[in-house]
């Protein structure tokens, strides 16, 4: 029982510590193809402490929900990172809830975001809250499917016992509708953390951006609050991919060796699919808004071609 | 014997893979992207032949599958650069259905292709997944001939349809003869050489390669 509450407690630290560091890496990656030097990989913490020491200024204007959406927003990733194995497949909290689980925490948290960009009442804050929703609308269904895609196949929702059981069958797990899922999930992620063909997360006051217009009217400690609930979100959806599509190395029962080997892993999986996100931002140039169902109708159809070779490999 | 081979986790994979590259193509809007895509889906047929000849032991696969890298992966895909150079062609692909909906015919057209293919007794005992991929191959092909406007685009349309059969015959016998493959091989390059002659041509004429433009009578 001690030692469950530990690992939670761990996952939880984990969690917190890797994301900003996680998003450093993206950036140093990034900045490496675009022949630049590039903050260093610790910016993002340098950036939320000074955050923190800062005051908000709030419009007065505003009403509950301003104040409240950060912090739900953020409880809601956490919260979803206790249900996301991260090193270990048989979370404490995996019991909790499942892959639709999680997709309704992002839900929530998304929804309480727009919800704030509309309270302050100014207009880039609406355009952000509505493109968000209209990207969202197209996003939720493709992750559904294409995390379905691997559930069927392994018979559960629940995502530690997905990634044990992907873990335990080795390669062999490797199948069409496994690939087919991957590709379509891996066009989620770049969806839902905000990277380039969908949004730009360096960018300030410019017409395309949506996650940044969302949180304009943020400052000082309730900016960083919002800023480390999107890293959280990164490293989560990361985590996603990571442990659902090849969760080899994962610790599947609590011993420090384990977990510390599965920990290792864990970050090397993380950095690779960083510098895979880093280099498709690089070589693609932002999408028109209108053109964005386009992108995502293919990671669509990828999952949904992922059910249908399941049907027809096992069913056939 | 051919389960075994169809069956196998490196052959689902590469057909997977085929599908993705379909898809590739219905959902990129550049010329440029497209030919690419279309020289990956020809390189990973050639593994596919180059796999089936391996674990048949039919060493007159391995030729074919080096015809396939050679003539599909490089030089068709170069002779398409060529043309969209040469004429100086938009690289925009103008369509007459958008990329999602598109894209949704596709999937559509693909669990038809696998019921169609599932209706069929006489070949329980192969891979369905390899015969529908070939199937929706073939049909996505048709799809993108009657729906994109570039005259290119129908040429590109008409060797995927060509792809699929090549995955068709050898899903379904292991293989053609030799000789067979080599006179389908001549007949594609030849197919693709005239074809682009004809681009040439109707550009010459029409000054677009828009088929859609092709109804006004020049006299």
């Amino acid at each position: 029982m001690l030692s469950q509450i530990g690992i939670s407690v761990i996952q939880v630290i984990v969690i917190l510590a890797l994301a900003p560091l996680l998003s450093g890496i993206i950036n140093k990656i990034k900045a490496f193809f675009q022949i630049r030097k590039g903050p260093g990989i610790f910016q993002p913490y340098y950036d939320l402490a000074k955050l923190m020491r800062k005051d908000s200024v709030v419009s007065e204007n505003v009403s509950w929900i301003f104040h409240a959406a950060p912090i739900i927003s953020f409880a809601a990733m956490l919260t979803a990172g206790l249900i996301i194995p991260i090193f270990i497949s048989g979370m404490p909290f995996g019991f909790a809830g499942d892959i639709i689980a999680v997709v309704y925490l992002l839900a929530l948290a998304r929804f309480f975001t727009a919800l704030a960009s509309l309270d302050a009442g100014s207009s880039f804050g609406g355009m952000g809250g509505s493109r968000e929703m209209f990207v969202a609308s197209m996003v939720e269904p493709a992750l559904m499917l294409s995390i379905f895609a691997v559930a069927l196949n392994v018979g559960s929702t629940n995502l530690g016992y997905i990634s044990q059981t992907v873990s335990n069958a080795g390669l062999s797990a490797v199948s069409p509708y496994h690939l087919l899922a991957f590709v379509a999930m891996f066009i989620i992620a770049i969806a839902e953390t905000g990277r380039i063909p969908v949004d730009n997360p360096s960018t300030h006051l410019e017409l395309t951006m949506i996650h940044e217009a969302m949180i304009l009217e943020y400052s000082g400690k309730q900016l960083a609050i919002v800023e480390l609930g999107a890293m959280i979100k990164q490293l989560l959806i990361y985590a996603l991919l990571a442990n659902i599509f090849f969760p080899w190395g994962i610790a599947q029962s609590i011993s420090a060796a384990g977990i510390t080997v599965a920990l290792i892993v864990f970050v090397i999986k993380i950095v690779v699919l960083g510098a895979m996100m880093a280099m498709v931002e690089t070589q693609t140039a932002k999408w028109r808004l209108f053109r964005l169902p386009d992108l995502l109708s293919v990671s669509l159809m990828l999952s949904f071609l992922a059910l249908v070779s399941f049907i027809i490999v096992k069913g056939g | 014997m051919e389960e075994v081979i169809f069956g196998s986790g490196i052959m689902q994979l590469l057909i997977a893979l085929i599908l993705v590259t379909t898809f590739m193509i219905l959902g990129s809007t550049r010329l440029y992207s497209c030919v690419r895509a279309f020289g990956i889906q020809s390189f990973l047929l050639a593994c596919v032949a180059s796999v089936v000849g391996f674990s048949t032991g039919k060493y007159d696969l391995y030729i074919i599958a080096f015809l396939t890298l050679v003539l599909k992966a490089v030089v068709i895909p170069y002779i398409f650069i060529y043309i969209i150079r040469e004429i100086k062609v938009k690289r925009e692909i103008e369509l007459y259905v958008g990329i999602s909906p598109s894209l949704i015919i596709g999937g559509m057209l693909v669990v038809i292709a696998y019921y169609l293919i599932r209706s069929i007794d006489v070949i329980t005992g192969l891979s369905s997944f390899a015969l529908s991929a070939s199937m929706s191959l073939v049909s996505i092909g048709l799809f993108i001939m009657i729906s994109r406007k570039k005259a290119i685009m129908q040429m590109l349309g008409i060797l995927i349809m060509e792809n699929g059969l090549f995955l068709v015959a050898i899903s379904l016998t292991n293989g053609m003869p030799l000789l067979v493959e080599l006179g389908i091989f001549f007949d594609v390059l030849i197919g693709v050489l005239i074809m682009g002659i004809l681009i040439f041509r109707i550009n010459k004429t029409f000054e677009t390669i828009d088929t859609d433009k092709l109804k006004t009578l020049i006299g």
